[in-house]
Protein backbone atom coordinates (compact mmCIF):
# COMPACT_ATOMS: atom_id res chain seq x y z
CA UNK A 1 0.00 0.00 0.00
CA UNK A 2 1.60 3.16 -1.00
CA UNK A 3 0.38 6.86 0.41
CA UNK A 4 -0.12 9.56 -1.46
CA UNK A 5 2.03 11.98 -1.35
CA UNK A 6 -0.08 14.95 -2.72
CA UNK A 7 -2.43 16.54 -0.75
CA UNK A 8 -6.26 15.95 -0.38
CA UNK A 9 -8.93 17.23 1.97
CA UNK A 10 -9.86 13.55 2.18
CA UNK A 11 -7.93 11.88 5.02
CA UNK A 12 -8.41 8.16 5.37
CA UNK A 13 -7.00 5.50 8.11
CA UNK A 14 -7.40 1.84 8.39
CA UNK A 15 -8.93 0.54 11.83
CA UNK A 16 -8.05 -2.45 13.51
CA UNK A 17 -10.36 -4.92 12.87
CA UNK A 18 -10.73 -8.14 14.60
CA UNK A 19 -11.54 -11.58 13.20
CA UNK A 20 -14.11 -12.15 16.00
CA UNK A 21 -15.93 -8.70 14.29
CA UNK A 22 -19.40 -10.15 13.65
CA UNK A 23 -19.47 -7.90 10.81
CA UNK A 24 -17.89 -7.51 7.56
CA UNK A 25 -15.34 -4.61 7.63
CA UNK A 26 -14.98 -1.54 6.03
CA UNK A 27 -11.20 -1.29 5.76
CA UNK A 28 -10.33 1.14 5.17
CA UNK A 29 -12.51 4.74 6.66
CA UNK A 30 -12.31 8.02 5.18
CA UNK A 31 -13.12 11.51 6.77
CA UNK A 32 -12.77 14.86 5.27
CA UNK A 33 -11.26 17.94 6.78
CA UNK A 34 -12.89 21.48 5.68
CA UNK A 35 -10.95 23.73 4.43
CA UNK A 36 -11.42 26.48 6.50
CA UNK A 37 -8.93 23.96 9.25
CA UNK A 38 -5.64 24.74 6.85
CA UNK A 39 -6.66 28.90 6.76
CA UNK A 40 -5.50 30.82 9.91
CA UNK A 41 -7.43 33.95 9.61
CA UNK A 42 -8.85 34.57 5.93
CA UNK A 43 -6.95 37.25 4.12
CA UNK A 44 -8.60 39.76 2.67
CA UNK A 45 -9.33 39.93 -1.11
CA UNK A 46 -9.73 36.54 -1.88
CA UNK A 47 -10.72 34.98 -5.15
CA UNK A 48 -14.79 35.13 -5.12
CA UNK A 49 -17.56 33.19 -7.04
CA UNK A 50 -20.12 35.13 -8.99
CA UNK A 51 -23.52 35.44 -7.11
CA UNK A 52 -25.20 32.93 -9.46
CA UNK A 53 -22.59 30.24 -8.43
CA UNK A 54 -21.80 31.69 -4.64
CA UNK A 55 -25.29 30.77 -4.32
CA UNK A 56 -24.77 27.34 -5.59
CA UNK A 57 -21.82 26.53 -3.96
CA UNK A 58 -22.81 28.19 -0.83
CA UNK A 59 -19.73 29.97 -0.07
CA UNK A 60 -19.00 33.05 -1.73
CA UNK A 61 -15.13 32.69 -1.72
CA UNK A 62 -13.58 29.66 -3.85
CA UNK A 63 -11.10 28.73 -1.09
CA UNK A 64 -13.83 27.34 1.28
CA UNK A 65 -15.95 25.62 -1.37
CA UNK A 66 -15.54 22.13 -0.67
CA UNK A 67 -17.22 19.50 -2.84
CA UNK A 68 -18.13 16.20 -0.70
CA UNK A 69 -18.60 12.59 -3.05
CA UNK A 70 -18.87 9.62 -0.87
CA UNK A 71 -15.58 7.75 -0.77
CA UNK A 72 -17.38 4.35 0.01
CA UNK A 73 -19.37 4.54 -3.23
CA UNK A 74 -17.65 1.20 -5.31
CA UNK A 75 -18.42 -0.99 -2.03
CA UNK A 76 -21.84 -0.61 -3.00
CA UNK A 77 -22.08 -3.11 -5.37
CA UNK B 1 -56.12 35.81 -7.67
CA UNK B 2 -53.07 34.20 -8.47
CA UNK B 3 -49.60 36.35 -9.59
CA UNK B 4 -48.26 35.56 -12.89
CA UNK B 5 -45.43 33.28 -12.78
CA UNK B 6 -43.43 33.76 -15.97
CA UNK B 7 -39.89 33.42 -16.39
CA UNK B 8 -39.26 36.94 -15.36
CA UNK B 9 -40.93 36.03 -12.47
CA UNK B 10 -38.09 33.46 -11.55
CA UNK B 11 -35.27 34.90 -13.34
CA UNK B 12 -36.02 38.47 -10.99
CA UNK B 13 -36.01 36.07 -8.17
CA UNK B 14 -32.95 33.95 -8.45
CA UNK B 15 -31.09 37.24 -9.03
CA UNK B 16 -32.34 38.63 -5.74
CA UNK B 17 -31.69 35.56 -3.98
CA UNK B 18 -27.97 35.21 -5.12
CA UNK B 19 -27.51 39.34 -4.50
CA UNK B 20 -28.85 38.67 -1.01
CA UNK B 21 -26.38 35.43 -0.60
CA UNK B 22 -23.53 37.31 -1.24
CA UNK B 23 -24.87 40.26 1.01
CA UNK B 24 -25.23 37.53 3.93
CA UNK B 25 -21.57 36.00 2.87
CA UNK B 26 -19.98 39.74 3.23
CA UNK B 27 -21.58 40.60 6.52
CA UNK B 28 -19.84 37.62 8.03
CA UNK B 29 -16.72 38.92 6.39
CA UNK B 30 -17.27 41.83 7.61
CA UNK B 31 -17.88 41.19 11.46
CA UNK B 32 -14.28 39.74 11.44
CA UNK B 33 -12.74 42.14 8.87
CA UNK B 34 -13.92 45.62 9.56
CA UNK B 35 -11.56 47.82 7.74
CA UNK B 36 -11.41 46.53 4.90
CA UNK B 37 -12.38 48.69 2.39
CA UNK B 38 -12.69 47.22 -0.30
CA UNK B 39 -15.56 44.53 1.32
CA UNK B 40 -17.32 47.01 2.52
CA UNK B 41 -17.58 48.77 -0.43
CA UNK B 42 -18.42 45.63 -2.47
CA UNK B 43 -20.94 45.42 0.29
CA UNK B 44 -22.33 48.64 -0.22
CA UNK B 45 -22.62 48.19 -4.37
CA UNK B 46 -24.77 44.75 -3.75
CA UNK B 47 -27.05 46.02 -1.40
CA UNK B 48 -27.62 49.02 -3.48
CA UNK B 49 -28.13 46.58 -6.39
CA UNK B 50 -30.37 44.50 -4.11
CA UNK B 51 -32.70 47.53 -3.08
CA UNK B 52 -33.01 47.69 -7.38
CA UNK B 53 -34.22 44.25 -7.53
CA UNK B 54 -36.39 44.59 -5.17
CA UNK B 55 -37.97 47.58 -6.45
CA UNK B 56 -38.48 46.08 -9.83
CA UNK B 57 -39.76 42.66 -8.17
CA UNK B 58 -42.15 44.30 -5.40
CA UNK B 59 -44.39 46.54 -8.47
CA UNK B 60 -44.72 43.54 -10.48
CA UNK B 61 -45.24 40.75 -8.09
CA UNK B 62 -45.76 41.31 -4.73
CA UNK B 63 -44.15 42.24 -1.64
CA UNK B 64 -40.92 40.29 -0.30
CA UNK B 65 -41.02 41.27 3.22
CA UNK B 66 -43.80 41.82 5.75
CA UNK B 67 -44.65 44.31 8.63
CA UNK B 68 -44.31 47.80 6.69
CA UNK B 69 -40.73 46.77 4.88
CA UNK B 70 -42.67 46.17 1.86
CA UNK B 71 -45.02 48.25 0.31
CA UNK B 72 -48.64 46.92 0.87
CA UNK B 73 -49.56 47.08 -3.12
CA UNK B 74 -51.65 49.63 -4.93
CA UNK B 75 -55.31 48.87 -3.77
CA UNK B 76 -55.76 46.01 -2.73
CA UNK B 77 -53.85 44.17 0.32
CA UNK B 78 -51.14 41.53 -1.40
CA UNK B 79 -49.41 40.63 1.54
CA UNK B 80 -52.01 37.53 2.36
CA UNK B 81 -51.74 36.05 -1.34
CA UNK B 82 -49.55 33.55 -3.01
CA UNK B 83 -48.15 31.61 -4.01
CA UNK B 84 -45.19 32.20 -1.62
CA UNK B 85 -41.54 31.95 -2.31
CA UNK B 86 -41.37 28.30 -0.81
CA UNK B 87 -43.98 27.89 -3.09
CA UNK B 88 -42.65 27.88 -6.29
Amino acid sequence: MTREKTFTLVKSYKPFHSKFDPCPPIGRKYYRTPPNLYINFQPPNMEQFTPEEALKYGTLWKFFYDFYDNPYRERET
Amino acid sequence: MNKKLDDEYYQLLEQIQAADFVLVELTLYLDTHPNDQQALQQFNQFHEYSQQLKSVFEPKYGPLLGFGNSPGGENKWEWGQGPWPWQV
